[in-house]
C-alpha cells in the first residue's frame, strides 16, 4: 500500500470536535421515531373500546392500530402512513383510557403530520379546506373586522352550498358568528392592564384580603380565538371573575394554540404558533403570571401536546404553569366556599363535560361548582364526546360520523331537566346547539352571574339608593 | 433393486435445502429430510445478520472475502429475504485505536466497501446511538430473514422435482459393509405434509448417496454407522426486543466479545451473542444471566435497551468445527470456516458425506462445493446456477417494489405483506374473498397464512416463520387461536387442538425468559385471555371421555317466575 492510500480514518473532519455537536436533539415532529413507544402496549384494546369514532364507524381501525401496531410495523425509511389517520377526530380519549402510558395521541399527531406532509396532495380540495379550518385564527381578523356583513355572508344558503361544494365544509352546519367587538378590542377600550390592576387592588381591598399589593395574584389570560373572535362574553366572565378574586389579568400576545393544526397534520403551522405562544407566555411566567386558559383544548394542548411535539426554550415550563380557568380557582381560592349563599335566578343545565377536560381530569368540576351555587342545577349528560372534535365535524366526509358519535349527548341534553347547555370547550358548544337548539352556555359566565353580577346588582342598588 | 432417490439429504437447514435446491436444479433426483420443521435446528436460531465480512475481515480474510461475495449474490437471488439496512462497526471511547485501523484495512482488504464516519454522522444515521460512540466503520451489512430465505429453497428445490419431507426424523443409516446406501425414518404423522394426531410410519428411503448435513448433529448421525464426527456444538443466546432501536445493523468494534452485535429483523431488533460449548445439541442450560448481558452490555451502545421491552430470547448452536488434534480452547477461537468430510477417504466408508462448521450467510457457496462433490462421486456433469437463479419470491423484485396495488390492505400491512411475498405477493394475496388480518403485531392477513397451510399442513410452527404470524409483541396471545381456526374445516377439530397447543407452547418457550416490565404484563394478559375467557386450562372439550364433565351435577338454574293471572309480571 502506498502512502496515498493510507486510510485516513484518523482525520475524519469534524471528527476530533466531538464536544461540542450542535444536534437537534428534538427532531422535526414529522421525523420522530416513536416506535419505541410501542413497548407500552400489551394490546389490551381498551383504547379502541374507548374511541368515539371506532364506535360508530366499522372501517376506523381505532387507536390501537393507529398508534402502537402502526408504529411497531415502520422502518426508517418508510413514508407511507395509513390514510385512516385523517378519521381520527384528535379527541385524545384513547389517552386517559390506556393502562399503560402508551403515548397514543402523540403518536397519532406525528403519524397524521407525516401522512399530510408526505402523502397529501397540496392542490388537493382536503388540504386547503384543512388549512382553511386549522388555520380558523388567520381568517377571523377579516370576519371580526366587517362582523355584521360576514355573518349575513356566512349565513347565506349560497355560502354554504359554495362551502360544501368547493370546500368540503358542511352546509348543514351554521358557521359561528363572529361578534361586533372583539374581546382584544374590548380589552383596550377597558385601558387593559393597568385597568385591571386597578380593579384587583380594589377588589382585594374590598375582600379585606391581608395583601393589598399582592404580585403572586397575576394571571396571564390565554383567551385562544373563540373567545376572542365570537364569544368574547366568556372572555369577559373570565376577566370579571378573576378581578372578583383580586386577580390582576394580563392579556399577551398570542396566537391559535394548535389544536386544529395538529388535528389535520399541519404542523408546520402548529410550530409557528406554538413559538409564538410559549414565548409570550414564558415572558409572562418570568413576570410572575400563571398561565390561565378558558378553552380546555387550549389548555390541553399548552399543557400535554406541545412538550411531546416540540421543544422550544421554556416548552416545558409554560405546560407546567398552564392551569384552566375554573381549576386555577378551585386550587388557590376557596371558589366553593365563595359560591355557598350565591344565587342564580334562571334555568338548569344540561351539561357535557369536554374530551379535553375529561383528558386533564377536569370531567367532574363544574358539576361540583354549580352544585354550590343556589337556584340552579346542573345536570351531567354523561361521558360521551360530543362528536365534532373542533374542525372534524365540519367536513363534510365526517358530519355524519360527527353526528352519530354525538346522538348519545343529544339524547341525554333532552332528557336533563333543562334547556340550555354548559360546557367549557367552544366547538362542543357548536354541537350541542346545533343537536338540540339549545342555547350554550360556559361555567364561567355562569360563576360571573353568581359572583359578579351579585356584586353588579348590589352595585345598582347602592347607586339607586344614592341617587 | 433401484434406489429410491439419487441424493438424500439429511438436515432442513439453510445448508441441507440449499444443496437440495443445488442438485435439483441441477437435473439430479433428490430427498431431503428433516427431524422437525425446515429451519428448527441452527438456521432458524440465528440473529439475521447476513454478512458483510466486515466480521472477519481482521481475524479470518478468507471468510471475510467469501461474505462479501455471497452477500452480493443474495441481494440479487433472495431479495425478498434481504433487507439491505447497511452496518455500523462502532468504536467506543475505551475501543481500541488500533484495532479500528486494522478492521478499516481489513474491509478494504476484502473488497467490502467502508467508509469511516464521525460520532455525530453515526449517530445522524442511527439516533439512539450513545453519546459517546467515537466513531463508526459504515460497511454493506444486511438483514436477512433466516426462515424465509430456508424455505424458498426447499420450495424452488420441490419445484424441481425434489421430495421434501419435515418431521420425518433419521432413526438409523443403512450400512452394508463399508457402504452407506440409504436411512430409516420416522415419519410423525406418515410421509407428505403434516397432519396433527396422524398415525406415525417409518419408512426405508435408499439413495445413491447421502449428503450429512445436519449441522451440530452431524455427530448423533454419524454414529448410526459407527462414524466419529467430531462437531463441538457451542451455543449463543440471542435477545429480541419489541421494537427496532435501530434500523441498521449495529456491531461493536472489537476484537472478540459477547454480546456486541444489534441485528435489526422484521419489526424487532435482535441482540447477540455468545459463545460456549455444550456437549449436547438438544439439552442444555439456558440462562437468565446470559439475557442480563446482552441487554446490559449492548446497552453501552444504545442506551435505550435498557429500558426497552424484550419480547422474548432464545438460543442457538453453532455446528462448530476442527480437524481432530487442533485443540482450541476457547469456542470463539475455532474456525467459521466449514469442513466437507468424505466418510469415504476418512474412515473408508462410501456412500456419505458430512459437512459442517460454516455460516448462514455463505449457505449457498457451501452448497455449490458439496454439489460438485456428490456430482463428481455420481458421475454427474451439470453446473451450479444457484447464484444467478433467483429464489421463488424474488424474481423481478424491482418491479414488485414499484407495484402500487395494496390489495385493499391498510398501508403498513400492505407494506410488510409484499416485503414478505416479494413477486408471489400478488398470486397470494389478489384474492376476492375477504381478507382479515390475522395477525395485528406482525400484520398477516388470512391469504398468507392460507398459502402458509398449503404448504405445511397443518403444523402452525411452520406457518409461523412462514408469514411471522405470531412473532410479534403478544408472542401470539392475540393470534395463536385465529391462525388455528384457520384450519378449520380442512383439518378436523382434534387436529386444530393439537396444532394450536404446539404452537402456543413454542411461543412460551421463549416469551418466559422475558418475564419482566411490559412483556410480564403482557403474559398475564395472555393467560386471562386463554386460560379465563377461553378456558383452556379447564376445557371440558379436552378431557378424557372418562373424565369428560358431570353435566348432572349442574342444577338447573333459577326457576322460572310464575306468571301472574293477569299475564303481567317479570319477563
Amino acid at each position: 500500500m502506498s502512502d496515498a492510500e493510507q486510510p485516513t480514518d484518523d482525520h475524519v473532519p469534524g471528527a476530533e470536535d466531538d464536544e461540542f455537536e450542535p444536534v437537534q436533539v428534538f427532531p422535526e415532529a414529522e421525523s420522530m421515531d416513536l416506535r419505541p413507544g410501542a413497548d407500552n402496549c400489551y394490546k389490551c384494546s381498551t383504547c379502541d373500546t374507548n374511541c368515539p369514532v371506532a364506535e360508530v364507524d366499522d372501517e376506523f381501525p381505532g387507536p390501537k392500530f393507529q398508534g402502537p401496531e402502526q408504529w411497531r410495523l415502520k422502518r426508517q425509511g418508510d413514508h407511507d402512513i395509513d390514510d385512516s389517520v385523517m378519521k381520527c377526530s384528535n379527541c385524545m380519549r384513547c389517552d386517559s383510557a390506556c393502562p399503560s402510558e402508551v403515548p397514543l395521541s402523540q403518536m397519532h399527531n406525528t403519524a397524521r403530520g407525516e401522512y399530510v406532509e408526505e402523502n397529501m396532495d397540496k392542490f388537493s380540495r382536503e388540504y386547503i379546506r384543512n388549512r382553511i379550518l386549522a388555520n380558523y385564527r388567520r381568517l377571523a381578523p377579516l370576519g371580526a373586522a366587517f362582523p355584521r356583513t360576514a355573518n349575513f355572508v356566512m349565513g347565506l344558503s349560497v355560502t354554504k352550498w359554495l362551502g360544501e361544494k368547493t370546500l368540503g365544509i358542511t352546509s348543514e352546519r351554521d358557521l359561528p358568528e363572529f361578534a361586533t367587538e372583539t374581546f382584544r378590542a374590548w380589552w383596550t377600550k377597558r385601558g387593559g392592564n393597568a385597568t385591571s390592576k386597578k380593579r384587583a387592588r380594589e377588589a382585594r381591598a374590598k375582600r379585606g384580603d391581608a395583601k393589598v399589593e399582592n404580585p403572586d395574584k397575576r394571571i396571564a389570560y390565554f383567551h385562544g380565538c373563540y373567545s376572542n373572535y365570537n364569544t368574547p362574553e366568556v372572555a369577559k366572565a373570565l376577566v370579571r371573575v378573576y378581578e372578583h378574586f383580586g386577580y390582576e389579568i394580563m392579556v399577551p400576545e398570542q396566537s391559535c394554540s394548535g389544536t386544529p393544526m395538529f388535528a389535520n397534520g399541519m404542523l408546520d403551522d402548529a410550530r409557528r404558533a406554538a413559538e409564538t405562544n410559549v414565548r409570550e407566555l414564558g415572558a409572562a411566567i418570568e413576570d410572575g403570571a400563571d398561565i390561565v386558559a378558558s378553552c380546555s383544548s387550549c389548555s390541553m394542548s399548552l399543557r400535554q401536546e406541545y412538550p411531546e411535539l416540540f421543544d422550544f426554550e421554556n416548552t416545558k415550563n409554560v405546560a407546567e404553569n398552564t392551569w384552566d380557568a375554573i381549576e386555577y380557582l378551585r386550587v388557590h381560592e376557596d371558589l366553593e366556599g365563595e359560591l355557598e349563599g350565591t344565587s342564580v335566578k334562571g334555568e338548569d343545565f344540561a351539561y357535557h363535560a369536554p374530551c379535553h377536560s375529561r383528558n386533564q381530569g377536569l370531567d367532574g368540576q363544574t358539576i361540583e361548582v354549580v352544585d354550590a351555587i343556589d337556584g340552579i342545577d346542573a345536570h351531567d349528560v354523561g361521558d360521551s364526546c360530543s362528536g365534532i372534535s373542533g374542525t372534524y365535524g365540519w367536513k363534510a366526509e365526517n358530519y355524519e360520523t360527527s353526528m352519530k358519535i354525538g346522538e348519545e349527548m343529544f339524547e341525554h341534553m333532552e332528557d336533563a331537566d333543562a334547556e340550555t347547555g354548559l360546557t367549557e370547550c367552544p366547538t362542543c358548544s357548536m354541537q350541542m346547539g346545533h343537536g338540540t337548539g339549545y342555547e350554550i352556555k360556559h361555567t364561567l359566565e355562569v360563576l360571573e352571574a353568581a359572583l359578579v353580577g351579585a356584586d353588579r346588582d348590589a352595585d345598582r342598588r347602592k347607586r339607586q339608593e344614592a341617587g | 433393486m433401484a434406489d429410491d432417490t439419487e441424493v438424500l439429504v439429511l438436515g432442513g437447514g439453510s445448508t441441507g435445502c440449499g444443496i437440495a435446491r443445488d442438485l435439483a436444479m441441477r437435473g439430479l433426483e433428490v430427498t431431503l429430510v428433516e427431524r422437525e420443521n425446515l429451519t428448527d435446528g441452527t438456521t432458524g436460531r440465528m440473529h439475521g445478520l447476513l454478512h458483510s465480512g466486515g466480521r472477519y475481515a481482521v481475524s479470518d480474510q478468507a471468510s471475510a472475502t467469501e461474505c462479501i461475495e455471497e452477500n452480493e449474490i443474495l441481494r440479487e437471488i433472495a431479495g425478498h429475504c434481504v433487507e439491505l439496512t447497511g452496518g455500523l462497526f462502532v468504536q467506543r471511547p475505551e475501543d481500541s485505536d488500533k484495532y479500528f485501523r486494522e478492521k478499516l484495512e481489513g474491509c478494504r482488504e476484502c473488497d467490502i466497501p467502508a467508509r469511516v464516519l464521525s460520532g455525530r454522522e453515526a449517530r445522524a444515521v442511527e439516533p439512539y446511538l450513545a453519546n459517546d460512540v467515537k466513531r463508526a466503520i459504515e460497511v454493506p451489512d444486511g438483514a436477512v430473514d433466516p426462515f424465509r430465505l430456508c424455505v424458498a429453497n426447499a420450495l424452488d428445490a420441490e419445484q424441481h422435482g425434489a421430495r421434501v419431507e419435515t418431521h420425518a426424523e433419521v432413526i438409523d443409516l443403512l450400512r452394508d459393509g463399508d457402504d452407506i446406501y440409504g436411512v430409516e425414518v420416522r415419519h410423525e404423522s406418515g410421509p407428505g405434509k403434516r397432519t396433527h394426531e396422524a398415525a406415525g410410519t417409518t419408512e426405508e428411503i435408499t439413495a445413491e448417496y447421502v449428503v450429512n448435513a445436519t449441522g451440530a448433529w452431524a455427530g448423533q448421525i454419524g454414529e448410526m454407522a459407527n462414524l466419529d464426527i467430531e462437531v463441538r456444538p457451542s451455543k449463543g443466546v440471542m435477545t429480541i426486543m419489541n421494537v427496532r432501536q435501530v434500523d441498521t445493523v449495529i456491531n461493536r468494534c472489537k476484537p472478540k466479545g459477547d454480546a456486541d452485535i444489534i441485528v435489526p429483523h422484521e419489526t424487532t431488533a435482535i441482540l447477540g451473542t455468545t459463545d460456549e460449548e455444550v456437549a449436547d445439541p438438544d439439552d442444555y442450560p439456558e440462562e437468565r444471566w446470559e439475557v442480563d448481558q446482552m441487554i446490559d452490555t449492548l446497552s453501552e451502545l444504545v442506551p435505550i435497551l435498557e429500558e426497552a421491552r424484550t419480547i422474548r430470547s432464545f438460543w442457538g448452536v453453532r455446528p462448530l468445527y476442527e480437524p481432530p488434534g487442533t485443540g482450541t480452547q476457547d469456542p470463539t477461537d475455532i474456525t467459521r470456516d466449514f469442513f466437507l468430510l468424505d466418510h469415504d477417504d476418512r474412515d473408508g466408508v462410501s456412500g456419505m458425506s458430512s459437512i459442517v462448521g460454516g455460516k448462514f450467510t455463505t449457505y449457498r457457496a457451501m452448497a455449490e462445493e458439496i454439489s460438485d462433490h456428490v456430482c463428481e462421486k455420481l458421475g454427474v456433469s451439470a453446473s451450479c446456477a444457484t447464484a444467478d437463479e433467483p429464489l421463488p419470491g424474488s424474481e423481478n423484485i424491482e418491479t414488485l417494489e414499484a407495484g402500487m396495488d395494496d390489495f385493499g390492505l391498510r398501508s403498513p400491512v400492505a407494506r410488510r405483506s409484499k416485503q414478505r411475498l416479494g413477486s408471489r405477493a400478488s398470486d397470494v394475496l389478489g384474492t376476492d374473498d375477504a381478507n382479515p388480518v390475522i395477525c395485528q403485531c406482525e400484520g398477516v392477513t388470512r391469504a398468507e397464512v392460507q398459502d402458509a397451510i398449503s404448504q405445511s399442513g397443518s403444523d402452525l410452527n411452520a406457518v409461523r416463520i412462514r408469514t411471522r404470524a405470531s412473532m410479534g409483541n403478544c408472542q401470539g396471545g392475540f393470534c395463536c387461536a385465529n391462525m388455528a381456526n384457520e384450519l378449520h374445516p380442512e383439518y378436523d377439530e382434534p387436529t386444530v387442538r393439537a396444532a394450536l397447543d404446539e404452537l402456543f407452547q413454542e411461543r412460551w418457550k421463549g416469551e418466559r425468559h422475558a418475564l419482566w416490565g411490559e412483556q410480564l404484563s403482557q403474559a398475564m394478559l395472555n393467560y386471562a385471555l386463554h386460560a379465563t375467557t377461553m378456558n383452556r386450562d379447564r376445557d371440558p372439550a379436552n378431557a378424557a371421555e372418562s373424565e369428560s364433565l358431570d353435566y348432572a351435577a349442574f342444577d338447573g338454574g333459577r326457576p322460572a317466575p310464575e306468571r301472574r293471572a293477569d299475564g303481567r309480571g317479570d319477563p
